[in-house]
């Protein structure tokens, strides 16, 4: 070996070792940074800007004060605990859950330790930039929703229970009011994701080529690849009825063929770095994006059968059909 | 004594040595030297329809005919592809050991199989009948996890590496554990609420069912399955259902998800609508 070649050598090997030694990010034994475990997404803050904010990032006063008095803060939050005293009466409005049930997060959306003030980032007003059209079809389908009881299917997927509440199990993967549990278990070629509500599993195929176009799982088709070591992730081919994703804490319109990039970045022991970019040129006037933080949760994430127990949706359309008769 | 007396049994001995060392399979293992199950793995039987043996017949739930016992008015239309074929059974002992007091609602839920069959209505599986459904379904196995996703409604079962003590509830698919017996991973799992059933034939349990299962790479491409029933409410003595399961190669490796739950709104929810359908 002649001695250029030998001290290049060393050089190399150094370097390998010393960026070794840095390392501190998790990996599985095949390299790529280690995602499994178990994550929440539970946080106060909102995915769209509320009116009354102007800017992304808040101060830690901001931060406080919205985490006590913010839409979803603690005194909000002790509201929700709206379920009237004693037995209901006919007509009387059912309220919505008490407080036993909600764990939509206590604390401000921190990314990279800045607080937020909307999971959004992009545009800068922090909304969704639906077009004239976008915004019709998003109303349209929240008024049927509102409005029409006459078929099982006319319902929301997540009274249905074929997936969870608004946009939980998405992607974008976004807060709702409780079980904002996610489990990420990981192969060489495959990356699945396990969200709590409605126990649904995301396959993220690696390197891998979308389904055959009729093939329309929920929660969309999934195709990612590594770039350095962050998990990128393109989705599209979402069930035609996964439309609006509604839920208390966000509402999104989105189509069948919109197409959401995703990219998971681990940060740190802790941490996952979250970012998202939905594009959609037939109902937003530009892609928009949001970040968020996955942060570890205690496990296990215990089972939400949903579909067996379902009272609701059989007791709405009853409720509806005893309605037109009275 | 001739050399070739002492030889003949010396050289049978090598012999079958260097067979059974060839014939030994190794299987693929996880960093941590464990063997790795994962994979996309399904049964090629009928234990689904019935884990005891059975003759073929014209339809799950049959009425006196005439002649014969014919399908039962809402499967008639099914045909053939209605039809029950033959099997031979996974039962070790051929018999499920029935407690003469709990026969009776075996044969009620058989009866009643269209209306009481939790998988008509596409529910949570249950352990074991989750493994040998007519669907795939995968396991993620690495030193941290061991997770298995299943394509019938989309269940799962995240089995936990430690003993995590009593299920702290019942649940469909209970609380399952794993441990080592050598290369034979054993899952032990209890926690079940009473609303699953075993098979088609409504074959059942109670919520004190504990099944502990074992899996044993046979080859790259199968797997020995075990699962021990054990239910003392109904059953006289602990029972084994023993089957291979097959690994899916290929462009058939691939799971797609089979969320059953939209397919069953009509049989379910049909009559609430504003104008029920013929």
């Amino acid at each position: 070996m002649s001695r250029a070649r030998f001290t290049c050598l060393f050089i190399l090997v150094h370097a390998v070792t010393a960026s070794a030694a840095e390392d501190t990010l998790p990996r599985m034994p095949w390299g790529d940074p280690d995602l499994q475990g178990i994550w929440s997404n539970a946080t106060v803050t909102t995915l769209t800007r509320p009116d009354e904010v102007d800017k992304l990032t808040l101060t830690e006063a901001e931060a406080t004060a919205v985490e006590k008095y913010g839409l979803f803060g603690e005194e909000a939050r002790r509201e929700i605990d709206n379920l009237p005293e004693g037995d209901l009466q006919a007509g009387e409005n059912v309220g919505g859950y008490n407080a036993a049930w909600i764990d939509a997060g206590t604390r401000v959306l921190r990314v990279r330790g800045e607080p937020r003030s909307s999971i959004i980032t992009e545009p800068l007003d922090g909304q969704i930039p639906y077009t004239l059209m976008g915004r019709g079809r998003f109303y349209w389908q929240g008024y049927k929703w509102m409005t029409r009881h006459d078929n099982p299917e006319e319902r929301p997927d997540g009274e249905r229970c074929i997936v969870g509440f608004g946009s939980t199990g998405g992607p974008p993967m976004l807060p709702v009011l409780y079980n904002n549990h996610y489990q990420f278990v990981q192969t060489p070629s495959e990356v699945l994701i396990l969200v709590e509500m409605s126990h649904n599993v995301r396959t993220i195929r690696l390197d891998s080529e979308h389904l055959p176009e009729v093939v329309r799982p929920w929660l969309g088709d999934s195709i990612g690849h590594w770039e350095g070591d962050t998990l990128v992730v393109r989705t599209t081919q979402f069930h035609p009825q996964q439309n609006l994703r509604a839920a208390i804490k966000h509402q999104v319109y989105m189509t069948s063929d919109s197409v959401v990039e995703e990219r998971f970045t681990r940060t740190n022991e802790r941490e996952i770095l979250y970012q998202f970019t939905v594009t959609d040129d037939s109902i937003y006037t530009q892609p928009w994006r949001g970040e968020m933080t996955l942060r570890t949760a205690q496990g296990p994430i215990y089972e939400y059968a949903c579909h067996e127990g379902n009272y609701g949706l059989p007791n709405i359309l009853a409720g509806a059909r005893q309605a037109e008769k009275e | 004594m001739a050399p070739s007396r002492i030889l003949a049994p010396l050289c049978m001995a090598l012999c079958s040595l260097i067979a059974s060392h060839a014939l030994a399979y190794e299987p693929p293992r996880t960093a941590g030297g464990k063997v790795n199950f994962s994979g996309v793995w399904q049964v090629l039987n009928t234990a689904n329809d019935s884990l005891e043996a059975q003759p073929g017949r014209a339809a799950q739930v049959l009425r006196d005919g005439p002649a014969v016992p014919v399908p039962v008015r809402d499967l008639v239309a099914l045909g053939a592809t209605g039809a029950i074929p033959p099997s031979i059974g996974v039962v070790e002992g051929d018999v499920i050991p029935y407690r003469t007091s709990a026969l009776a609602q075996r044969e009620q839920n058989r009866a009643n199989w269209i209306t009481a069959d939790p998988e008509v209505r596409c529910y949570l599986p249950g352990i074991p009948r989750a493994n040998y459904m007519p669907h795939p379904f995968k396991i993620v196995h690495n030193d941290d996890s061991l997770f298995f996703n299943y394509a019938y409604a989309g269940a799962v079962r995240n089995v936990a590496l430690t003993d995590p003590g009593p299920a702290p509830l019942d649940s469909w698919m209970g609380q399952s554990w794993t441990r080592w017996e050598g290369d034979t991973l054993v899952i032990e799992t209890t926690g079940f609420n009473d609303r699953t059933w075993f098979d088609r034939s409504g074959n059942y349990h109670s919520d004190k069912l504990k099944v502990i299962e074992r899996f044993t790479r046979t080859s790259d491409h199968t797997i020995d399955y075990s699962a021990t029933i054990e239910d003392a409410d109904l059953f006289t003595r602990p029972w084994t259902i023993r089957m291979p399961l097959y690994r899916r190669v290929g462009r058939d490796e691939i799971m797609l998800q089979f969320n059953c739950v939209e397919y069953v709104e009509e049989m379910m929810y049909g009559h609430l609508r504003k104008e029920p359908l013929d």
